[in-house]
């Protein structure tokens, strides 16, 4: 992997993080894994963080978590999304786009004549 | 940082009891890291460089950890909570349906409880108003007073709170700014209002600054000011409270401006206090006048009377005036000599009270000192009351065994277990709670007019704290009458238990009924000794010889109007004439006159006797002014000499106790006094009667001595009352053609008439009502207690019917097996008559002061009430006994 590694923005992560579980249940590593292919390995995520996260979402009622077992067997924390989790994916992943898109138009806008 | 390699055993243990945080957290991490490093190791590096990277990768593991695991905490409690919270839920869904299941029971576990806290609200609210509350309205109560004075006697302190006007005032000009005072009166009376109709009132007279110093203000009109309360020259203005503007005046507006008549003075309306005020007293007062108004101006200079006494006094200190600052001006004030009732009076000291009377240093009412002892019987009647409960619920856990069987092999803790038998006593309780204060509404009512019935009671009967201490004590007394069976029930035998068709072999069981029911027989024992000792008091003291035949003594108390003096002196000659025809009346049997009614009021004089007074301590006799049949006409025997008898010599009659004072062992007939003065003409006694009570039907003997009317140096003493000696069955009739005659003689004088034993019967009162409460409680008592053997008896029969049935057809008796099960019942009960005497013993003590003729430890009290309960017991028994002789023993042998 070549690319130049972006530190994740503060904010945006929750959002990936929602989006890799609405995929389905996941244990953290997964999660993990998924952001990091996904983002073909731009972004250098701190393992640390994602669990962090994880764990605050848990406390904010987000996801739920269980105990079950991976799919090599070994027992793993599995994370899921809430209907309030899924929510707030709908209501981030909006305010995303909303975001980018401006982004975007201000980058491709000519500067007007003086 | 390395975690430990496996969640170690005895953590995984743990977590039966409640998440394991920090070995979650480990777990977690150790899996992520695992993968990671695997799939590192799979891309070619080798495990060092991968377990590297991917702590590189991972960042600060330790600040995560703890992140990882504070997080993990808070979100456990949360879980924690809501795990308790709808466990709870479930327990009470769980209990409300079982306790449904057999709503008898249920409702008879209810009715106890409320029972027995019900009582105790009652007793509750009834100490909160005597002691607790402070007069509604006032602003800080606890700032104001009440001034006592307390003078040492021989048998003790003794403690006053009334006053004459002399002595307040001289409190008044010793306090000066230290204090705002007040001085007031209360008596019933009747007003009639400004529409004409006329009712019982309390009125109060209270000086100008009364109601400043209590910070009230009123809410419609004024107050009164110094200027309404000029002695002598009082305002006619009246306030009155807002419970009578709405009873008597239908809260009219217009109130303001017309007149009340009260008496014989007509007084304005200026003033309506606001809802809540009825002044200091227990009682509410409807109307208040100013205290000058207490007699008409014509009156004369009569609060200089150190006989118009009995006035209640406020001090309100400023702040930052110590009491003790108050105390010592108030004592150096009141010892002037003019203001001294006896020229050795300087052993009295004033000391200070709270507001509320009842708790002032002086005695209390005797029935005050009743209610609170009644307090103590009241948690007499809570504790049968639980033991009652306990013995039903756990008869109600007997018949749960198999259910709380299956339950505990189904794995439940046995904490969860208890906690959800005692959730249905809290479900009880909390029913039995509110059933209480209806109770308590209804009985304290009750023990009001029972025990204090001379009071127009203020406030309404239930109080915020009244209701707090109703609902904890029955949850209370329901916990603790839940934990019992709920212990017993979790440790049962379980395969006994699920098997069908054990007989209950276990003693441990019969035990603890058995301890239930001495509970019970030792309390109701306590209680009826109680009755029976209050019983006892009361028949000694109605027995007591007073002197007086108040059986057929009648009085008419005649008040004249102040203001016509002159009509009072035609009028009083008179009266001489007027006795004459009164005695012609059928069922009259002798009239006489006096200067006030027996055992109603008494003078003093300075006395002079015959004899060397040097370091002789006398008592002080009292006198009272009596016409010549006074003796015969009240049943004083004469024991020496003769009554005054005719003629205009200086005469006076001596009672014995006032012989036995002053002329010990000798004649007292014919000795002398001189009256008021040292120099004054002798006066010779001319007979001797036997010694009457003077204040109270219980006192020591005092002395008094009885002087004719028109003695020289005590003409200002009129006749007043008219004594009237009738049979007791016509006292109706005579006491109407009295009034008939005296009002058709004397028109514009005031009419009284009472009967001897109505204005005697108050004192009998504390007796009387701790006989009904002690027997009330005592009777409730008793039929719980048999309630209780009843059930305990057949319990044991039922479970030994098959024993009975193979007795019996071995060949036993009826008779036999009767006597045995009575025997068996009784044992337990026997226990608790002599645990039951000891306590009556001791608790003896406590109520010795309030018994007259009859010690606590009176053995036939005590013989008698134990065979009561014993008979009362036996009969209990007998029941479930002719069941178990009547058993059949074919169908016992055959049956489970």
């Amino acid at each position: 992997m070549t690319t130049r590694e972006l530190e994740l923005l503060q904010g945006t992560f929750d959002v990936l993080v929602l989006r890799a579980l609405s995929w389905g249940p996941m244990h953290g590593y997964a999660v993990a894994r998924f952001i990091r292919q996904g983002s073909d390995g731009t972004f250098r995520v701190l393992d640390g963080a994602l669990y962090t996260a994880l764990h605050r979402m848990e406390e904010r009622e987000w996801v739920e978590s269980e105990w079950g077992t991976s799919e090599k067997g070994k027992r793993a924390k599995f994370y899921r999304l809430t209907a309030a989790g899924r929510r707030a994916l709908r209501a981030e992943t909006e305010s995303w786009n909303a975001y980018v898109a401006a982004v975007a138009r201000v980058m491709s806008a000519a500067p007007e004549p003086a | 940082m390395k975690f430990p390699s496996s969640t170690p055993i005895w953590r995984r243990y743990l977590r039966i009891l409640r998440r394991d945080v920090r070995g979650d957290v480990d777990e977690e991490l150790r899996f992520h890291f695992e993968e990671r490093v695997e799939e590192l190791m799979a891309l070619g590096l080798d495990r060092e460089t991968a377990e590297r990277t991917a702590h590189d990768e991972f960042g600060d593991v330790s600040t995560v950890r703890n992140d990882l695991r504070e997080i993990g905490e808070r979100v456990a409690r949360r879980h924690d909570r809501i795990e308790w919270v709808r466990s709870l839920a479930s327990d009470f869904r769980y209990a409300a349906r079982s306790l449904g299941r057999t709503p008898m029971m249920a409702g008879a576990i209810v009715l106890t409880l409320a029972l027995g806290v019900g009582v105790n609200a009652a007793m509750f609210s009834l100490l909160d108003l005597l002691y607790l509350r402070p007069p509604a309205g006032v602003a800080h109560p606890e700032g104001v007073h009440r001034v006592w004075v307390e003078r040492s006697f021989e048998s003790g302190p003794q403690f006053w709170s009334g006053f004459d006007y002399p002595s307040f005032s001289a409190i008044r000009d010793a306090l000066g700014d230290l204090a705002a005072t007040a001085i007031y009166t209360t008596r019933n009376t009747a007003a009639t209002s400004p529409a004409g109709a006329t009712s019982e009132v309390v009125l109060s007279n209270v000086n100008g600054d009364f109601f400043a110093l209590l910070g009230v203000r009123v809410a419609r009109g004024r107050a009164f000011t110094a200027a309404d309360d000029q002695l002598g020259q009082p305002a006619n203005v009246a306030v009155i409270s807002d419970a009578y503007w709405h009873r008597a005046l239908n809260g009219d507006p217009d109130v303001l401006g017309s007149a009340i008549t009260i008496g014989k003075g007509r007084y304005t309306i200026v003033g309506i206090m606001p809802r809540g005020f009825t002044g200091v007293e227990l009682g509410a007062t409807d109307v208040w006048l100013p205290f000058a108004a207490l007699e008409p101006a014509s009156a004369g200079t009569w609060w200089t009377n150190r006989n118009r006494n009995g006035f209640q006094v406020l001090i309100r200190p400023r702040e930052g005036v110590g009491s003790g600052a108050i105390d010592a001006r108030v004592t150096r004030a009141l010892h002037r000599p003019d203001l001294l009732y006896r020229p050795s009076d300087t052993l009295q000291v004033a000391r200070l009270g709270s507001i509320i009377r009842a708790r002032g240093p002086g005695r209390t009412q005797q029935e005050v000192g009743i209610a609170a002892r009644l307090g103590g019987v009241a948690v007499i009647v809570l504790l049968i009351a639980i033991a009652n409960v306990v013995n039903l619920l756990l008869s109600r856990a007997m018949r749960r065994r198999q259910e709380i069987a299956v339950r505990l092999a189904l794995g439940i803790s046995r904490g969860r277990l208890v906690r959800l038998l005692v959730s249905e006593s809290v479900l009880l309780s909390l029913a039995a709670g509110v059933a209480a204060l209806a109770a308590a509404w209804w009985g304290g009512s009750l023990m009001r007019a029972l025990l204090l019935p001379d009071v127009h009671w203020a406030w309404a009967p239930l109080h915020w704290r009244v209701l707090l201490f109703a609902i904890a004590l029955a949850i209370t007394a329901g916990v603790l009458a839940g934990l019992v069976p709920a212990l017993q029930s979790v440790n049962p035998a379980l395969t006994d238990a699920l098997k069908s068709g054990v007989r209950e072999g276990t003693v441990q069981r019969s035990r603890v009924r058995g301890a239930l029911v001495v509970v019970q027989v030792a309390l109701s024992m306590v209680l009826l000794v109680g009755a029976a000792l209050f019983l006892r008091s009361l028949s000694n003291v109605r027995g007591l010889d007073i002197g007086f035949d108040a059986r057929e003594l009648l009085f008419a108390d005649l008040g004249f109007d102040a203001t016509d003096s002159v009509s009072n002196a035609r009028l009083e000659q008179a009266l001489g004439d007027i006795a004459e025809r009164l005695r012609t009346v059928r069922g009259v049997k002798q009239i006489a006159l006096a200067s006030f009614r027996p055992m109603y009021a008494f003078s003093f004089t300075k006395l002079f006797p015959d004899i060397d007074t040097t370091g002789r301590k006398l008592p002080t006799p009292t006198f009272a002014v009596v016409s010549p049949e006074y003796f015969a006409a009240t049943g004083l025997r004469i024991v020496r000499g003769t009554g005054f008898g005719g003629g205009t010599a200086l005469r006076i009659v001596v009672n014995s106790a006032m012989a036995d004072a002053f002329w010990p062992g000798e004649n007292a007939v014919g000795r002398c006094i001189r009256l008021q003065k040292p120099d004054a003409p002798c006066a010779m006694v001319s007979g001797v009667v036997e010694t009457a009570r003077r204040d109270k039907v219980i006192e020591d003997p005092k002395p008094q001595f009885y002087l004719p009317f028109g003695t020289r140096g005590f003409e200002g003493w009129k006749p007043r009352t008219v004594i009237v000696r009738a049979d007791e069955a016509a006292q109706m009739l005579v006491g109407n053609e009295i009034r008939r005659q005296l009002r058709r003689a004397l028109p514009s004088a005031q009419i009284t008439i009472t009967r001897m034993t109505d204005e005697l019967e108050p004192e009998y009162r504390p007796w009387k009502t701790g006989a009904a409460l002690f027997t009330l409680f005592g009777l409730l008592a008793i039929i719980v207690a048999a309630v209780g053997i009843y059930s305990t008896v057949s319990y044991v029969v039922s479970q030994r019917t098959h024993e009975f049935g193979v007795r019996i057809a071995l060949g036993a008796q009826m008779t036999d097996i009767a006597r045995q099960v009575i025997g068996d019942g009784l044992r337990p009960v026997v226990v608790g008559v002599v645990v039951g005497v000891v306590l009556a013993l001791a608790g003896g003590r406590l109520i010795a002061s309030l018994l007259y003729g009859v010690a606590p430890s009176d053995a036939r009290v005590l013989a008698e009430v134990s065979m009561g309960l014993l008979a009362i017991a036996i009969v209990a028994a007998l029941v479930p006994a002719r069941r178990a002789a009547r058993v059949d023993p074919i169908a016992a042998l055959r049956a489970d």
